[in-house]
């Protein structure tokens, strides 16, 4: 297929060398900060946050922008908090079946959305995230409503042989965990990206009708990316509220999980495997440890500020930038 | 045998017809022109025998099945392909990716490729005279050889029956010469060909039959020398008003 060709892109050192090393860099993280809890917390969310944008460029690659991912975090986050208190799952079988639920919402949101594109897909999707955030906000009964989820059971203990891990109480292991979690879906992603099917995705994303015209069913593709692209963000939502172990559904249905999966898609490039992943990786630990002391009230300025920089002058993203082909 | 029956079919916009009442066949391994001056309904036509509109009367068989109903990407894995008139690239994709696209989705979908998948798109490239820019992302074509790349990706299909929509249009006599053998080269591979020729520099020397419209009508069907000299379709193109006819 067209991945043994080789292909020329604009710095062929860094292709290899960035992702390398700083795939490295996040591997040794935990023994370079060990003093600094705070340094391995900002990195644990910069992984998640780069989970994020990774599925959420699943249903990029097939050329839809969602302006709603945080449906689909939310109701991952509520329905594994949910399920390890009152049957008191193991966080092992939640965090899947928030995936589950976060695949089903995209199950709704695909039906009513068959027909939209582009910026009619986009603020449909944007409008949509209060439906789930609106019902688990009053159906006191079963989610508790605005009181929110308090003392969630922390990320669970992992047994294999004679080790036992206590994830939820070591942030090295917690750390490690949303690292082998992101490295999964970029996994996924890449494989996705690779197939036939990341072929059609691609295809259907670059012109529509002669996708069509030579044969791409683009409306079943489409929905597949969907299910995927939700499925994976509602698992990042369950681990996030393990994590956290509390939430309020202004927290995890709020615009913040919706905007920053586009921004640092954006930012990294929509149109390469892993630029948004980098983006996420660079832009958080930058915003956090640079900009948040400066600026404590408005230090999100910055993802707007390289937004605009990024649309502007590289349109193709950082990573699109400094490499040609995907 | 004949592929394609037309039959009745019309399409109305709003208050407009158009396309009219048509009634035509096209047989197994022919060549016909489709002629017309603009707003005649040529694309009008393709776009509703490649299912991208519905027709508003009448049905269309192919091969005996009306797929008049069916979606586009339905009617090309019954083998019916079609390139556009401004031509469609998947720009961000290489040369190369853009026909594959139409060898692994023209008949049905297979998620895992087979081997031979990028050599028949290299040897159809080669057909079209692309073979050198395999790895160029389609977006950075020149417009002639993004239509000659939009053929690759529908003969990739591997169609019994190719809707060509203004291959020569705007090329230069020496690019009309090229396109004409090409256009040869395709029917030998088997294919039926449904050419739309606005300016009549192609299908004049590859046509064994003409059908001609005007305003939405069939107003002349038949070998290509009558056809252009039919009074209704040099009136089309010429505007010869009623009043010139008696002269």
């Amino acid at each position: 297929m067209e991945r043994d060709v080789p292909r020329k892109g604009a710095l062929p050192g860094l292709e290899r060398g960035i992702p390398i090393t700083l795939l490295l860099g996040l591997v040794f993280l935990p023994f370079l900060a060990r003093s600094s809890g705070y340094v391995l917390q900002v990195f644990t969310h910069a992984l998640l946050l780069a989970s994020l944008a990774l599925a959420w460029n699943i249903l990029g690659t097939g050329g839809l922008i969602s302006l709603g991912h945080a449906a689909f975090f939310g109701v991952g986050a509520y329905a594994s908090g949910l399920l390890s208190l009152k049957p008191a799952l193991s966080p092992w079988l939640t965090i899947p079946v928030g995936g589950l639920f976060g695949a089903g919402l995209a199950v709704i949101v695909g039906v009513l959305c068959r027909r939209l594109r582009g910026a009619y897909f986009a603020l449909a999707t944007l409008a949509f995230v209060e439906i789930p955030r609106v019902v688990t906000d009053n159906w006191d009964g079963l989610t508790r409503g605005s009181l929110g989820l308090v003392g969630l059971p922390g990320l669970p203990v992992l047994i294999i042989g004679p080790w036992r891990v206590e994830i939820g109480s070591s942030a090295a292991a917690s750390y490690y965990l949303v690292l082998s979690y992101t490295l999964v879906v970029v996994f996924l992603g890449a494989l996705l990206w690779r197939s036939n099917l990341g072929l059609a995705l691609q295809a259907a994303r670059e012109e529509e009708t002669a996708a069509r015209a030579v044969g791409v069913h683009v409306d079943r593709y489409r929905f597949l990316s969907l299910l995927l692209s939700a499925f994976l963000t509602g698992t990042s939502g369950a681990i996030y509220v393990h994590l956290t172990r509390y939430t309020v559904p202004g927290l995890v249905y709020s615009l913040h999980f919706s905007a920053v999966p586009v921004i640092f898609a954006m930012c990294g490039g929509r149109f390469t495997i892993l630029g948004p992943a980098l983006a996420a990786l660079v832009l958080y630990p930058v915003d956090q440890f640079l900009f948040h002391p400066l600026l404590p009230a408005g230090h999100e300025f910055l993802y707007g500020l390289v937004l605009v920089l990024v649309v502007l002058f590289m349109p193709g993203g950082l990573w699109g930038a400094l490499r040609r082909s995907p | 045998m004949t592929l394609l029956r037309v039959e009745g079919l019309g399409k109305q916009f709003g208050e407009v017809w158009a396309l009219r009442d048509l009634d035509f066949t096209l047989e197994e391994g022919e060549v016909v022109g489709l002629v017309g001056p603009n707003g005649a309904g040529k694309t009008t036509l393709f776009n509703l025998i490649s299912g991208r509109i519905k027709p508003t009367t009448g049905k269309i068989l192919f091969a005996g099945q009306d797929i008049s109903a069916l979606e586009p990407h339905e009617i090309c894995h019954l083998g019916l392909g079609r390139t556009f008139q401004s031509s469609r690239p998947f720009p961000r994709l290489t040369v190369a990716q853009n026909v594959l696209v139409g060898r692994v989705f023209g008949k049905e979908f297979r998620f895992r490729p087979r081997p031979d998948d990028l050599e028949t798109a290299r040897e159809l490239l080669e057909v079209v005279g692309l073979g050198h820019k395999v790895e160029t992302l389609a977006g950075s074509l020149t417009p002639s050889e993004q239509r000659r790349l939009d053929l690759a990706r529908a003969l990739a299909t591997r169609p019994r029956l190719l809707l060509l929509d203004e291959v020569a249009a705007g090329f230069s006599p020496v690019a009309v010469k090229h396109a004409v053998d090409l256009v040869l080269r395709v029917r030998e591979r088997g294919v039926t060909l449904f050419v739309i020729d606005h300016f009549l520099n192609l299908s004049l020397r590859v046509s064994n039959r003409l059908l001609a419209l005007d305003q939405g009508e069939k107003v002349a069907e038949g070998a290509p020398p009558e056809v252009m000299r039919h009074r209704e379709v040099i009136r089309a193109y010429l505007g010869l008003r009623r009043e010139d006819e008696n002269d």
